[in-house]
């Protein structure tokens, strides 16, 4: 059973996509916590979401490809910017006027998205592990770019599985592979077959649709410096998918309040979730009031 | 001593009155301190100053009419416009081009004035206990006895000392019923002292104009408080719900008024800034925080599994005695848990012996105000009334305390050791939900105990002391994990806490485990001692009096006494040498020389020297006496007059060990004293031997915890 229920779950089509969204609680501030990669769906915040609307109004919704959401395959609705129109149209159809904006992972980039296209809907942006291309990635995920369309070889192992191919023929491997890597904190069976159990619900096919970029990268640094709200970045030295120095810049150069997990991995929200609850809580609570 | 001094201090001149200004340089944002004057002063912030002008540039002023401000009398001169007047000046003569301020009671009227009138000066308020009108009801007893203000009463009563007369003929009868009934807490003896001696500062007539002046020209209420809902500034009320001075409805109307901030404290009295000073420190602090956006840019938080085991040990810095002993828990600790690191709250001189052992510093330390240097303050001639003294140090244990718990909420310690650590046990207490860590509390007495001249009042002040550290262990049995007695049963003087409390030795074996008597070292064996008098010189037909005083400068009054009584000695054992040790804050140059006297600054390993000797001649402090006793020495040693511990719980401890011949200073001179040398120097002793085994003892039972 779950902790807590939403006081409304709707629809909405958003240009031909269908989005199902949810709201919690009814407090003064509004929270909206993004999708992440849609290889995993809203159920990622399960940890967040009874603590937070306790306090606040929490709105979440699907992205693309996963949850209730529409399994679309159209790249160009996988864009960050397109994102960001997502969740728009997820603030208009809850009448939120603005909102704290939670990110985890690919979040922040929709995150940073959103509060730059829409500035006055954005009371503040939290990202967690953020996956930005500011500084290098960790150097097992070196050269997965170059290889993410070739034929894998017989004996692939770790990022090598990180293959367009190998996720059509051996997606559940892959999907293990990779939340055990985001889980690189000890005794974390639970969380690791929680995900894989989202991660089953779309196909390889979603995730390739996601991982076709229409459209060239945006330029982050410059997109983080022209932040105008108040920013939190959460990461943890032990994320072994997106490197801790992504998050320390982000905070830098977003001029943000940074909070460092020692030895957590890439979701603390999910793995860490009373220090993470805490923070987002704090840091809602100053910028709100 | 204070906790703190500040950067400068200077007056502002202003219509004729100068009033009184302190600064304490700091980068960030500037807080402005206000008294409610003239019947307290700056020292009403006494516990708040230290703290916040760690984080924030803290500015105080005295009001017109008490501390060192100017006295003018009149009512003409304590008008609200003079107080706000008072306000703009010092924050002019402070280059302070905006602050946030912090008031109490009635100062919070002159700061809602000062705000509307130069609302660009004013970041925001912090409105302890606030008294503005037309927000809340006044208490029904100001509003009973405002008629008979200017009346003569021929008996007056209770709130009826509200009067003009009385405070002009004896304020401090005024200022005893109304600071008593203030402090609805019970254990305030300290907080009542501070506020009626303040409060004598001024003068009846001074206080009786400035009563009568501050309702002169009073606001039209609607206008008054639309000026109040539209001042657009952070406001953060504190208020107790137990205030018998300002309605607490007072507080709550003031934050309604301006949409600020209402932080109740429950059970409180009007004075929670110095009777609840942590939480209040603590509040003001998040509040400034919040206001000036000046949050914590970076913070790291560790997962639980992942810490590396650490212990805070806090070493009572009062003397050198602790720390050795400190050392030897540590030393055992760690074989016992290897993994485990120690690092050290501290201050000098202990943490220069921690430093020679290759201890771990907190870099903290260097903020610590200094209790030896307070205890040193204290002192006068062979007298240190320990008890009285330990009061007077409240504001620094509570700055200290607050340096102490900003550590341990970043350091993630599994253990907090502290021996003697008399602020951290007392505010753990105290704010309960403060703790971290496992709370290991060690000491080697038990009981504030009167000394005999202090009369009845003095017993009442250490029975009250005594009464709440045992409420405080019966309501939370959870703050100490363990508390450890360095000494055994036997130890603890027969007495009880104070009238209608238990008996010490009852209590505390029902509440401490014993580890008995910690040295810190192993005395030499015979032929050990022959090879270090041997090694420092002492030549078998010698008879060497070590003469010490500690490393304070306590210890000049008998240093000169026992020298004085050297010749005398001397003509009738001509073998005797006699070494005395002057220490740190001794000139050895200024005391009197002697053929066969040497007097040295210091000397490296004292502990060698008394562990040889013939005989010693010491204060009555507990480590020293204990040391000679362990090593099976003759000592004569000497009590501070009025220092309880020494008089009572040391000299009955040696008492047990048959160690030692008590001296009585101020019944000693030369000639006694040279016939007591020459009758113990040398001679056989036959004391109970001293437990060896304690450090690992105390060990082992905190090692249970981690």
């Amino acid at each position: 059973m779950r902790a807590a229920f939403p006081e409304t779950a709707g629809r909405l089509d958003r240009d031909g996509v269908e989005l199902g969204f949810e709201v919690y609680g009814d407090g003064p501030a509004t929270i909206l916590l993004l999708p992440t990669w849609t290889i995993i769906h809203t159920r990622f915040w399960k940890m967040q979401i009874p603590y937070l609307s306790r306090h606040f109004r929490v709105v979440t919704y699907d992205g693309p490809g996963n949850g209730r959401s529409e399994r679309v395959l159209d790249p160009t609705r996988y864009t960050p910017a397109s994102y960001a129109e997502d969740a728009l149209a997820v603030l208009d159809a809850a009448h939120v006027r603005s909102a704290v904006v939670v990110g985890l992972s690919k979040g922040a980039q929709y995150g940073t998205m959103l509060a730059t296209k829409a500035p006055e809907r954005v009371d503040g942006l939290v990202m967690i592990g953020p996956s930005l291309p500011i500084a290098p990635p960790v150097p097992e995920r070196a050269s997965i770019d170059a290889n993410f369309y070739e034929p894998y070889p017989a004996d692939v192992s770790g990022w090598g599985k990180y293959n367009l191919a190998y996720w059509h023929d051996h997606y559940p491997d892959f999907v293990e592979f990779f939340f055990t890597g985001c889980f690189s904190e000890p005794h974390s069976t639970k969380p690791i077959e929680d995900s894989v159990g989202w991660a089953l619900e779309t196909t390889p096919s979603v995730l390739e649709a996601e991982a076709v970029d229409p459209e060239p990268e945006p330029d982050w640094m410059a997109l983080l410096r022209n932040l105008r709200c108040p920013t939190m970045v959460i990461h943890g030295t032990g994320d072994r998918i997106s490197a801790y120095e992504r998050g320390r810049l982000a905070a830098e150069f977003s001029n943000g309040t940074l909070l460092t997990m020692e030895g957590s991995g890439h979701i603390p929200n999910v793995r860490d979730p009373v220090k993470v609850n805490l923070a987002i809580y704090e840091f809602v609570r100053t910028v709100t009031t | 001593m204070r906790a703190l001094e500040a950067t400068r201090s200077d007056f502002v001149h202003r219509a004729g009155v100068e009033i009184f200004y302190e600064v304490y340089e700091n980068t960030g944002p500037t807080l402005l301190l206000i008294p409610p004057s003239p019947i307290t002063h700056s020292r009403i912030y006494k516990a708040q100053v230290p703290f916040l002008a760690r984080h924030y540039r803290v500015v105080t002023l005295d009001g017109r009419g008490t501390g060192k401000s100017g006295r003018p009398t009149g009512t003409a001169n304590h008008v609200r416009a003079e107080n706000v007047a008072d306000i703009l000046a010092v924050l002019d003569a402070t280059d302070t081009d905006h602050a946030i301020l912090v008031a109490h009671c009635h100062a919070n009227w002159w700061a809602v004035e000062f705000t509307v009138a130069h609302p660009d000066r004013v970041d925001g308020l912090v409105a302890i206990s606030p008294g503005v009108p037309y927000l809340g009801r006044p208490q029904q007893h100001w509003i009973d006895v405002a008629p008979t203000w200017d009346q003569h009463l021929d008996d007056p009563k209770g709130w009826e000392l509200f009067n003009r007369e009385v405070i002009t003929t004896d304020l401090e009868r005024w200022l005893r019923f109304f600071f008593e009934s203030q402090l609805v807490e019970p254990h305030s003896t300290k907080q009542y002292e501070d506020m009626v001696s303040w409060g004598l500062e001024t003068s009846g007539e001074i206080l009786a104009d400035s009563e009568e002046a501050q309702e002169i020209d009073p606001p039209g209420r609607d206008r008054f408080r639309s000026h109040v809902e539209a001042l657009e500034k952070p406001v953060l009320v504190i208020h107790g719900d137990s205030d018998v001075c300002q309605h607490f409805e007072k507080g709550l109307g003031l934050a309604e008024a301006t949409s600020g901030e209402v932080h109740v404290m429950a059970g409180s009295g009007h004075l929670v800034a110095g009777r609840d000073p942590v939480k209040v420190n603590q509040l003001i602090k998040q509040f400034v925080d919040e206001t000036t956006g000046t949050n914590l840019k970076s913070q790291v938080w560790s997962r639980g599994l992942g810490r590396p085991r650490k212990a805070l040990y806090i070493s009572s810095p009062i003397g050198l005695g602790h720390a050795r002993r400190d050392l030897a828990i540590a030393q055992e600790l760690k074989k016992l848990e290897p993994d485990l690191t120690i690092e050290w709250l501290a201050q000098s001189p202990v943490t220069n012996v921690l430093e020679a052992a290759g201890e771990t510093i907190h870099p903290a330390s260097e903020w610590l105000a200094s209790e030896s240097g307070h205890m040193t303050s204290e002192a006068s001639g062979h007298d240190l009334h320990c008890f009285q003294a330990l009061r007077r140090m409240d504001e620094i244990l509570l700055a200290n305390f607050m340096i102490f718990q900003e550590v341990v909420e970043e350091g993630q310690y599994d253990l907090v050791l502290g021996d003697e650590a008399w602020e951290v046990d007392h505010y753990w207490h105290e704010n309960p939900e403060l703790k971290r860590g496992s709370h290991v509390w060690m000491t080697d007495f038990v009981g504030f105990l009167p000394m005999p001249e202090g009369g009845e009042h003095e017993a009442y002040l250490t029975a009250d002391y005594n009464a709440e550290m045992i409420e405080h262990i019966a309501r939370f049995p959870r703050i100490r994990d363990k508390a450890i007695f360095v000494g055994n049963p036997d130890d603890i003087y027969p007495e009880t806490f104070g009238p209608d409390l238990p008996k010490i030795r009852d209590w505390t074996e029902e509440h401490f485990s014993f580890s008995g008597y910690i040295t810190g070292f192993t005395p030499p064996d015979p032929g050990e001692t022959a090879a270090i008098r041997d090694e420092l010189g002492f030549e078998p037909d010698e008879k060497v009096c070590v003469v010490t005083v500690g490393g304070s400068g306590v210890g000049r009054d008998l240093l000169e006494k026992v020298i004085a009584s050297f010749p005398v000695a001397k003509e009738q054992t001509p073998e005797l040498r006699m070494i005395a040790i002057a220490g740190p804050r001794i000139d050895p140059e200024s005391l009197p020389r002697h053929p066969g006297l040497e007097i040295h600054g210091y000397v490296d390993r004292l502990y060698r020297h008394l562990s040889v000797c013939d005989l010693a001649v010491v204060q009555g402090g507990l480590t020293t006496t204990m040391e000679l006793t362990a090593a099976r020495r003759p000592f004569l040693y000497f009590p501070l007059r009025n220092h309880f511990e020494q008089n009572f719980h040391v000299r009955h401890r040696l008492d047990q060990y048959r160690a030692g011949t008590y001296m009585d200073f101020s019944a000693t001179d030369a000639e006694s004293l040279a016939a007591a040398i020459v009758k113990n120097v040398g001679v056989e002793v036959d004391y109970r031997p001293v437990e060896t085994d304690g450090a690992a003892r105390a060990a082992r039972m905190i090692s249970e915890l981690i």
